[in-house]
């Protein structure tokens, strides 16, 4: 695993019956600890400026896949820092070969942190204080399609 | 399974520590083999960090698991897991949920061989004090602790003082209960009288002084040892270490003290928490003893 968040292997187009649909790529947790899925904000997700919303985006863990909505209310199934998740997105004919820069925000809570604190969390932007300890919710990564 | 029997304060480490290492350069054994360089036997994991498929780890890890310890001569002392009230958006888990989340952990502590939790609350404002069901979610899970021989123990860390009346509150909740299954876990975070010129300091904080610990004695299980700056002679600059530790001995408590290294340097690359933990080792071995 990677130290930066999006990682580099996991990056390629999804092909379903011989057609690309979409593609995929990996990111660690940047957090000390694991966190159940509704614990998660989802953000924006920026390929080259175009711009795909959360709701266009799932999130698979150890195999199954999951919308954004569904995360929302599940606080059952447990993400552990030591597995990437992959993130899927549907576009049409995929990413083109060659260079590609990705930008992307997500956050989490706790329960631990006092909830104000919590309601001001916003996954497309940096936290007033950075604190490593909960890494960045925006990080960048150039990265090549083949 | 290994035993260690030295009796008073004993020295471990919290892998929280190793936060900026765990799954980047160190695995679960690394960071247990660097423990045991140390001297020390006792370690703190955070359940939802270290146990793979937490919450429901499969036998081989679990078998795996007792074979590092006995590997290298370490105690599962303390169990770290959060009552995560607040893990949905729009709603507080309902006190029976709490308890049905808190008692899966007791399960998963037991099955690994601890005695002790950090139990952290979900907290409801600046003051770190927690949800009001508090009482009833220990109560919920009090049996099962008690069948299990587990004690849950929320950490007292900065910026609470041991005298405030969170602590107070506690306190009278075990006597009134009348249980040894609920107790207390003190962060060192709270002794720290020392503050550099340009460090952020939360104006609510008052130091406690060593002394302060005394009375809460009885309910402590497990301690945070806490360090934020060791000097090159290995003396903590801003934390009285030796008068904690005399207080210890001199009151006869038996229990772990667990290095935990929280500053902001052990994300940076190359930081190489191990040889800070050393330092500390150094100070603790030669104040306890050991």
């Amino acid at each position: 695993m990677e130290k930066q968040v999006i990682q580099s292997v996991g990056f390629r187009n999804i092909t379903e019956n011989g057609k690309i649909t979409g593609f995929q790529f990996r990111i660690r947790l940047p957090y000390y600890r694991g966190i159940f899925l509704s614990q998660i904000m989802p953000g924006t997700l920026y390929v080259d400026g175009e711009t795909f919303t959360k709701d266009q985006i799932s999130w698979c863990l150890n195999g199954e896949e999951y919308s954004n909505e569904q995360m929302s209310t599940d606080f059952k199934t447990h993400w552990n820092p030591l597995t990437c998740m992959v993130l899927k997105v549907r576009k049409e004919g995929g990413l083109k070969q060659g260079y590609h820069d990705l930008k992307y925000g997500f956050c989490f809570t706790s329960s631990y942190m006092p909830p104000i604190l919590q309601d001001s969390l916003d996954p497309d932007k940096e936290s007033f204080v950075f604190m490593p300890e909960f890494g960045h919710h925006v990080n960048e990564r150039r990265l090549l399609i083949v | 399974m290994y035993v260690y029997e030295r009796k008073g304060p004993k020295r471990g480490v919290a892998l929280y520590s190793y936060s900026g290492e765990f799954g980047l350069t160190k695995n679960l054994e690394e960071c247990f083999e660097d423990i045991r360089d140390m001297g020390a036997h006792g370690i703190e994991i955070l359940a939802n960090t270290h146990i793979e498929n937490y919450p429901y780890p499969t036998d081989a890890w679990v078998e795996n698991w007792f074979r590092l310890l006995d590997k290298y001569e370490l105690i599962p002392v303390e169990y770290g897991h959060w009552i995560d009230s607040h893990v949905i958006r729009g709603r507080e888990l309902t006190t029976e949920e709490s308890i049905e989340m808190l008692c899966r952990d007791l399960r998963l502590a037991h099955r690994l061989g601890f005695t002790v939790m950090r139990t952290k609350m979900p907290v409801i404002n600046h003051k770190l004090e927690p949800v009001e069901n508090w009482r009833e979610i220990i109560k919920g899970a009090l049996p099962l602790a008690e069948q299990l021989g587990l004690v849950m123990c929320p950490e007292i860390h900065t910026p609470s003082n041991l005298k405030d009346d969170m602590v107070k509150d506690y306190v009278a909740f075990i006597e009134e209960m009348g249980t040894k299954n609920f107790g207390l876990n003190i962060d060192f975070s709270v002794f720290r009288n020392k503050f550099g010129e340009n460090e952020r300091r939360n104006p609510e904080f008052v130091p406690n002084e060593p002394e302060d610990i005394t009375p809460l004695l009885p309910y402590i299980y497990c301690c945070h040892a806490k360090f934020i700056h060791m000097s090159d002679d290995f003396e903590e600059t801003t934390i009285p270490y030796p008068e904690i530790v005399k207080i210890l001995q001199r009151e006869g408590w038996d229990g772990y003290l667990l290095s935990e290294y929280e500053g902001a340097d052990k994300y940076d690359d190359g930081y190489e928490v191990g040889q800070t933990l050393r330092k500390q080792h150094i100070m603790l071995k030669n104040l306890i003893g050991d």
